[in-house]
Order: C-alpha cells, then sequence, then structure tokens
C-alpha cells in the first residue's frame, strides 16, 4: 500500500465520519446503514421484512430489559433507608452531641455530608436511574442500546456511593455542598455519569422505535446534560496528592462557581429528572393522560432556561457583586411560574380521577409529592427575595425548605413510583397493601413533624439574632442563647425523623416481602414494533403562511411559518439536534452569569494588606475543611446591622482572594468566624477542641480531642504550599523549599503562647496547633498594616499580627472599598 | 482581549438583559405551542399510556 492509498483511505475514513455525524445530527432516529443492512443491537432482534410500497418497513422483536430496573429499584430501596438512618443520626448528633464518644468519623460536620450525599446521589440517584430505565425504553419502544453499559452504570454508580460513604467519614472531602467528594470519585463520577449513563441513554433514543420524543424524555435529556456540565466545571481542581485537590476557583468566584453548581444539583437532579418521572408514571398510575401537553412544553424550556440563572439567590448580601444577586433573585421570582405549570399540570391530570387517589396508595404518594413541589416551588421564589433572604439565611428554614422538597416531593415521587413498579417488576402482588398505605400516613405525618418544628426553629433564629434593644444593643449578643433555645424544636425534628425511618423500613419490608412470592421464572414478553423509516412522513399539512396572498413581504410570510413551531416538532423527533439546543439554552445563561464575573477585575478589588496563609495555616485550613467545621460556622458577615455588632465588619470580596475552597457556608448552629482571628487567645481555642463545654457552656459542638493527640505531620504540607504558590498564592523560596521548617518555627510560637497562657507544653507536635494557626488569622489581614518590606515579611511569617480588629483601621486600597457603592448597610431589625 | 471587551461592558444592566432574553424566548415558545393542533398533542400525551406500539407508523 502506498503512502497515497493510506492517504486515500484515511480520506474516505474522514468523509465517512463527517456523513455519519451529519445523518445522526438531522436523522438521529433512523439507521444509517441502507434498509436492506442488518440490525446488530446485540439482544438478538429478529427483523421482519414487509413491502410498504415506497419503502422497506422492518417489523422487529424486541424485549424490555427489566433485570436493570430490577436493580436499581433495590439499589433505591437500599440507600433510602441508608440515607434517612444516617439523617436521624445527624440530627440526635445535634441533640446529643458526645453520643458517639468523641470519635472523630462520626461528628456532626463529617457525618452531615454523608447524609446529603446518600439522601441525593443514593437514595434519589438510584431512584431516578429506575425510572429512566423502566420508562425509556417503553417510551422508544427499544430495549437500552447496550445491557453492558446499564450494568456498568450500575456497578459503578454503586462504587461512587460506597466510596462516598468511606471517604467522607475519614475526612476526605472538598467542603463544598454537595460537591463534598474528593477528585478522584469525581473523574469516577463523569465517566459513569456523561460516557456509560449519557451514551447508553443517547444511543437508545437514537435507535428508538417511537418517532415523537415523550416530554419526560426531554427532561431526562436536560438532567443529563446540565449534571454533567455542573458537575465538570464546579470540580475543576490542581490535585494535592490521591486525596486532596484544590479549586481552580478562589473566594468569591468559587462561591459563584458552586452555588451555580448547588443550586442546579437542586434543578437538575432533584427537580427535571422528577419532572420526567411524574410525567411518565403519574399518567401510567391515574391511567389517563397528561392534563396539557402543551402546558408541559411550556413547563420545560421555561424551567430548562430559567433555572439555570438562579444559583446566586444562595450568595445575597454576600461578597458577591449585586448585579450577579439581582440577576440570580429576578430568575428565582420568575421561576415560580413554570415550577406551579408543572405542579398544575401533574395534580390536574388526576381530574376526574379523584375518586382513584382515595383508593390508591401510589396515587396518593403522587399527589402528596407534587403538592409538596407545588409548596418547595413558591417558597424558593420566595426565600430569593433580598429582604427575606436576609432574615432566612443561615437559620434553619432553609433546613426546613430542601426537606420539604427532598422528603415530600423527592421521597414521595419515588415511593409512588416504587409502589407502581414493584408488582410489575416482581410480577406479583404486593405483598401488603395496608403496609402501603400505613407508609403514606407515617410518612406524611413525618414528614410534618420534621418541617414544622425547623420552620419554628429557622424563624426564632432569625428574631433573636437580630433583635436589638432601645439603645441599639443586641438583645441576644450571646449566640449560644439563640441555640438552646430551639434545641427543644431539635428534638421534635428527632421525632419526625423517627416515623419518617420507619416507612422506609415499611417499603424495605414490604419489597422484600413481594420480591419473595416472584414467580420462578419472570415472564419476559416480546414486543413487535416496525424500525422508524429514513424518511419521515408527517400527517399534519404542510404550514401555510395565513399572509399568503397578502401584499407583504416575502420574509413576512417566512416568519408567520416559522412561527408555527414546526421546526419545533422536528426537533422532537431528532435527540440529537434536541441534546444540542438544550445544552445551548442551559450555557447561554451560564456564560452570561460567569464571564463577567470572571473577567470584571471590578468584581473582586484587591486588597493590599491581604497575604496568603502561612504554610502552617494552610496546613491548619486543610484540618478545618476535612472536619467539615462549614457546616456550622460560616465565615461570612453580611452588611446587616445586627450582623456587624455581633462580629465585626462586614466582609469583603478582596479578602477571600486565597480561599480555597471559599467556606462562606450556608448555615449557622455555631458562630460566624469571619473575624475569629484575635478574638480568642490560642489556649481558649485549644480548651475548645478539648470540650466546648468548658468555655462556651450549652454547646452543641461536639469535643475535637482527637486534634489535642493526633501527631502534627509536618512534611505533609508541602504539596498543599506548591498548589497553592502554582494557583498564584505568593511564598518566598524559604516557604517553598523549607515547608516543613517554617511551619514548625511558626508552631512553636503558638505552643509558647499556649504554654503562657496555661496550656500544656509540646502542643507543637499537635494538630490542634496548625487549626489554631488558621483560627487566629481568619479576618485579621484586614485590619493589618502594610510590611515596609516583603522581606521582612518574610521573616516574620508566623508571627501574630498585633493589631486587633477593634483597634486598627482597614488599609491599603480597602480605604475605597469600605463603603461599596452598591451595598449600602441596611437597617434591618 | 476578551478580558478587556468584557471589562468595559456596563454589566449593571445584566439582569434587564438576561430578562429580555428570556421574555422573547418564552414569548416564542408560548405562542409556538398554543398553535399546535389538539389531535397531534392529544397523539404524544397518550404515549407512556400503552407499552405496545399502536399502529405502524411511517
Amino acid at each position: 500500500m502506498t503512502f497515497a492509498d493510506h492517504r486515500c483511505s484515511w480520506r474516505l475514513l474522514l468523509e465517512r465520519c463527517r456523513i455519519r455525524v451529519w445523518m445522526l445530527f438531522n436523522y438521529g432516529n433512523q439507521r444509517i446503514e441502507m434498509a436492506t443492512g442488518t440490525p446488530t443491537n446485540g439482544h438478538g432482534d429478529a427483523a421482519l421484512s414487509s413491502d410498504s410500497g415506497t419503502e422497506e418497513v422492518r417489523l422487529e422483536q424486541f424485549q424490555y430489559d427489566d433485570g436493570i430496573v430490577r436493580l436499581f429499584a433495590t439499589a433505591t430501596i437500599v440507600w433510602g433507608i441508608v440515607a434517612t438512618l444516617v439523617g436521624l443520626i445527624v440530627a440526635v448528633l445535634l441533640v446529643l452531641p458526645s453520643i458517639t464518644g468523641g470519635l472523630p468519623w462520626f461528628t456532626f460536620a463529617r457525618l452531615r455530608p454523608l447524609h446529603t450525599n446518600a439522601a441525593i446521589f443514593a437514595f434519589a440517584g438510584n431512584g431516578i436511574f429506575a425510572a429512566v430505565y423502566y420508562s425509556t425504553q417503553r417510551l422508544c419502544k427499544a430495549r437500552m442500546w447496550s445491557d453492558v453499559l446499564s450494568r456498568l452504570h450500575f456497578w459503578g454508580w454503586q462504587l461512587v456511593i460506597v466510596l462516598a460513604a468511606i471517604t467522607l467519614p475519614l475526612g476526605i472531602t472538598q467542603s463544598r455542598e454537595y460537591a463534598e467528594l474528593e477528585w478522584p470519585i469525581d473523574l469516577l463520577i463523569a465517566v459513569v455519569w456523561l460516557f456509560i449513563f449519557g451514551g447508553n441513554f443517547l444511543m437508545t433514543l437514537i435507535k428508538r422505535r417511537e418517532r415523537h420524543m415523550y416530554v419526560a424524555l426531554w427532561f431526562y435529556i436536560a438532567t443529563i446534560v446540565t449534571v454533567a456540565l455542573l458537575h465538570v466545571f464546579n470540580n475543576l481542581v490542581i490535585p494535592a496528592g490521591w486525596f486532596k485537590g484544590y479549586s481552580v476557583y478562589a473566594g468569591v468566584q468559587d462561591a459563584f462557581m458552586q452555588w451555580w453548581y448547588g443550586h442546579n444539583a437542586v434543578a437538575f437532579f432533584l427537580t427535571t429528572p422528577f419532572l420526567g418521572l411524574m410525567y411518565y408514571f403519574l399518567p401510567k398510575a391515574a391511567e389517563r393522560p397528561v392534563f396539557s401537553y402543551k402546558l408541559s412544553i411550556i413547563h420545560f424550556w421555561s424551567l430548562v432556561f430559567i433555572y439555570i440563572w438562579a444559583g446566586p439567590h444562595h450568595l445575597h448580601y454576600t461578597a458577591l457583586p449585586e448585579w450577579a444577586s439581582t440577576l440570580g433573585m429576578l430568575f428565582s421570582l420568575m421561576l415560580w411560574m413554570p415550577s406551579w405549570g408543572g405542579m398544575i399540570n401533574g395534580l390536574l391530570t388526576l381530574r376526574g380521577a379523584w375518586h382513584k387517589v382515595a383508593a390508591d396508595p401510589v396515587l396518593k404518594f403522587f399527589v402528596v409529592g407534587v403538592t409538596f413541589y407545588g409548596m418547595a416551588t413558591f417558597e424558593g421564589p420566595m426565600l430569593s427575595i433580598k429582604s427575606i433572604n436576609a432574615f432566612t439565611h443561615y437559620t434553619d428554614w432553609t433546613i426546613a425548605h430542601v426537606h420539604a422538597g427532598a422528603l415530600g416531593w423527592n421521597g414521595f415521587m419515588v415511593f409512588g413510583m416504587l409502589y407502581w413498579l414493584l408488582p410489575r417488576l416482581f410480577q406479583t402482588k404486593m405483598w401488603s397493601d395496608k403496609l402501603v398505605s400505613l407508609h403514606f400516613w407515617v410518612g406524611t405525618i413525618g414528614i410534618l413533624f420534621y418541617i414544622i418544628p425547623i420552620y419554628a426553629a429557622g424563624l426564632m433564629q432569625g428574631w433573636m439574632w437580630r433583635a436589638m434593644d432601645d439603645t441599639g444593643h443586641l438583645m441576644y449578643p450571646d449566640f449560644i442563647e439563640t441555640t438552646q433555645e430551639i434545641v427543644p424544636l431539635w428534638w421534635a425534628r428527632v421525632l419526625g425523623g423517627v416515623l419518617y425511618v420507619s416507612g422506609m423500613l415499611m417499603l424495605g419490608i414490604n419489597a422484600m416481602m413481594t420480591w419473595m412470592g416472584r414467580p420462578a421464572e419472570y415472564e419476559n414478553p416480546v414486543h413487535t414494533a416496525p424500525r422508524l423509516t429514513k424518511h419521515y412522513v408527517d400527517d399534519t399539512p404542510e404550514p401555510h403562511s395565513p399572509i399568503e396572498g397578502a401584499p407583504v413581504l416575502e420574509v413576512g410570510k417566512k416568519v408567520s411559518i416559522w412561527s408555527q413551531m414546526g421546526w419545533h416538532r422536528r426537533w422532537e423527533r431528532l435527540p440529537v439536534r434536541f441534546t444540542v439546543f438544550t445544552t445551548i439554552a442551559v450555557v447561554v445563561a451560564t456564560l452570561f452569569e460567569v464571564v463577567p464575573t470572571f473577567l470584571i477585575r471590578s468584581n473582586v478589588p484587591t486588597i493590599a494588606t491581604v497575604k496568603p496563609y502561612t504554610p502552617l495555616e494552610l496546613a491548619g485550613r486543610h484540618i478545618f475543611v476535612s472536619e467539615g467545621c462549614y457546616n456550622c460556622h460560616s465565615q461570612m458577615i453580611r452588611p446587616i446591622v445586627s450582623e456587624t455588632k455581633r462580629y465585626g465588619e462586614y466582609s469583603k470580596p478582596g479578602e477571600f482572594i486565597y480561599d480555597r475552597p471559599f467556606q462562606w457556608g450556608s448555615r449557622r448552629i455555631g458562630p460566624d468566624l469571619a473575624r475569629e482571628g484575635g478574638k480568642q487567645s490560642s489556649f481558649w481555642h485549644w480548651t475548645h477542641f478539648e470540650n466546648p463545654e468548658n468555655v462556651s457552656p450549652g454547646s452543641v459542638m461536639p469535643d475535637y480531642a482527637h486534634l489535642l493527640t493526633e501527631e502534627m505531620n509536618y512534611d505533609a504540607i508541602a504539596p498543599h504550599v506548591e498548589v497553592a504558590a502554582y494557583l498564584g498564592a505568593e511564598y518566598t523560596d524559604e516557604e517553598l523549599n523549607n515547608t516543613a521548617e517554617v511551619a514548625y518555627k511558626q508552631a512553636e510560637y503558638i505552643a509558647a503562647d499556649i504554654v503562657a497562657q496555661g496550656g500544656p507544653a509540646k502542643a507543637y507536635e499537635k494538630q490542634a496547633v496548625a487549626l489554631i494557626a488558621y483560627l487566629q488569622r481568619v479576618g485579621v489581614d484586614l485590619f493589618a498594616t502594610e510590611e515596609p518590606e516583603a522581606e521582612a515579611a518574610a521573616e516574620e511569617a508566623g508571627a501574630d499580627s498585633e493589631s486587633t480588629p477593634e483597634e486598627a483601621e482597614p488599609a491599603g486600597d480597602e480605604a475605597a472599598q469600605i463603603d461599596r457603592p452598591d451595598q449600602d448597610v441596611l437597617v434591618l431589625n | 482581549m476578551i478580558r478587556d471587551l468584557v471589562s468595559a461592558l456596563d454589566y449593571s444592566s445584566f439582569a434587564e438583559l438576561a430578562l429580555a432574553l428570556f421574555v422573547v424566548a418564552f414569548c416564542t415558545m408560548t405562542y409556538g405551542t398554543l398553535r399546535l393542533s389538539q389531535k397531534a398533542t392529544d397523539r404524544f400525551a397518550s404515549i407512556p399510556l400503552s407499552d405496545e406500539v399502536e399502529d405502524p407508523r411511517p
């Protein structure tokens, strides 16, 4: 073979690929092979030919793969029990923080992410997959494209969950809400989600035998595309070892990206796939079509277009630029309408069939689930209003809100689906219908017992934190007072949790007994359907312009025809194109927010006195992140009078430029730490870790005595400093080349301080010293004075700043930043 | 170059621009959807009700 022949064959191959891609894009639902070709889908489908006159119609036989649905349904139940049990444990840990005997793996801050990850990705995730694998095959009249990919998806996803269950209690975490898992697991998630699940799903759509893609499939497409996008871009990190990665974003930008992800994880993992579930399983259970298909189309595009913009509402009154915050609020408010459009569509599907609801527990679950969706999606936009958010943010109101959504909407929709599916999957009757009804009532009462006290707790926190007397002083200056007041309400939540977990166990027992009553061999009926022909003949008449004969420009007639939406009907038959346009809808919104945030320098004004953390402080911050302290302590003082009175000067965007990840938090079980540096002595912190009650009687914080006993490994600090330097933090050669010595020197200084204050000797050998170094540094740079020479700063690395927030003045460029024109201090009481 | 271009933008009106963008998209979609024939929507809505292929389509 000559070189010319090689080149020719390559050209031919490229040309074939080009044609294949073009045909996929334009005729995605049709076979690319010639009509006389043999389908090779690996399922042994039989193909029967019949002559239709113009083109060969191929009748094909196929069987649905219910085995994979059984696997995912079982995993949903197992992980549902685990997730709710862990939730119950963390609820108990809040009222009885010492119940685990100080074991570091079982603190609230380490287990809370395990609970959220288990609830979202294990319970809801497996529930989504069960729904997708069951409904997609039937909506496409096709078996999943690859059984191997289906199984790889199942086992890959369970592996992710198990890895999460191992790493999170060990303190291996990014400490970014819902994105806690470290980078190796993130890579696994990306592969399993996008390439295995996404690839299998898209190929099933392409090979389908139903011309029109039903609306549930649109929601699945949006879910797969957007979750992949969110996951990849939010988890861009530079590894500092196998168990640690540092975000490429810092401070304000990290916060923006994280809540773009976090909010849209709720949108595209806990909403859109469940809407797909609703649009398929609710009509199936009610045995009547969805109330309005037109409304479902409007619902879909509105939701996909709006949801992606709304993330900044999680960051109102923080150091985020005001324009982004306004944008987030605006779109969050608009979200109310499409969300309620979906709710109305769901509930009105049952019009004329309410008598069925009274008798059928499956429909009861769906009705309550959709109602909770309506409630949560009214409350969400309401909480996004800045003035309301100023009150509710950081309080337990947020916790009640998310649990109304998670327990009511996600939980009950999954339960309804499972109770409808299980008899069909196991091909026998449900073991106990009474137990299904009992689960419904116990679960419903459990949700109410959970959310009502926690709403009350949120309201109490909001009022108490901002309550001021006539003289302008805080009425509850001691944060711990506000926590102690709500402890009885946390106990009520435990009762609600017990009820909800009981319901989960009922489901587990009922499912297991149903499975035991299964036939010796499952029936697997063979279905017959024609393969979709290459050339689709739409039975709807060609669109004609109503102004055909009128004396208007030709372009006017074309616009008139375009407005009849024939092109959208075509999209609905072309999965690849539909996927591309859904992606565009999501990406446009994202770029609109992300590009200015990252490129406009004035969004993050620099502060001359803000310097990188020293090696020891960086190690301490790593401990802070690993322990998940952000779960209880925020680091963001908002420009609100009561807040600045309680914590000090409000936070500035320039203070966070070295914070990877940002640790602003979204809830305060303990006080804010943004100005913690210099507030307490080092020995106070030491004692606080040993037993919080010694210095804060009534504290619900568990002890961190293990930090006082575990050895500090100074040699392990270097990789953290190297990555920080790589990402732009300025370190001296000494700090980079002799990291351990520099850190040790600062640790000795702090240890001496602890001894001088009456503490134990040799504190520098323990991990607590690094965390203390970090806490003593937090928030002090704003008030520091500029060092005359950089070298002096290097020599003094580790020395505590002598100035305190109370007596020092802001310095450097910050003088101009204190009074930001776009964010005045509020007078909210 | 892109950084300079974006930095020169007056982004205070981004929220309004985004709103306008959405309104245009929403109105277009709604208008077109409302023009869908009842026959077509009824057919689409009934897709999940049967796991069998109702009729051999072209």
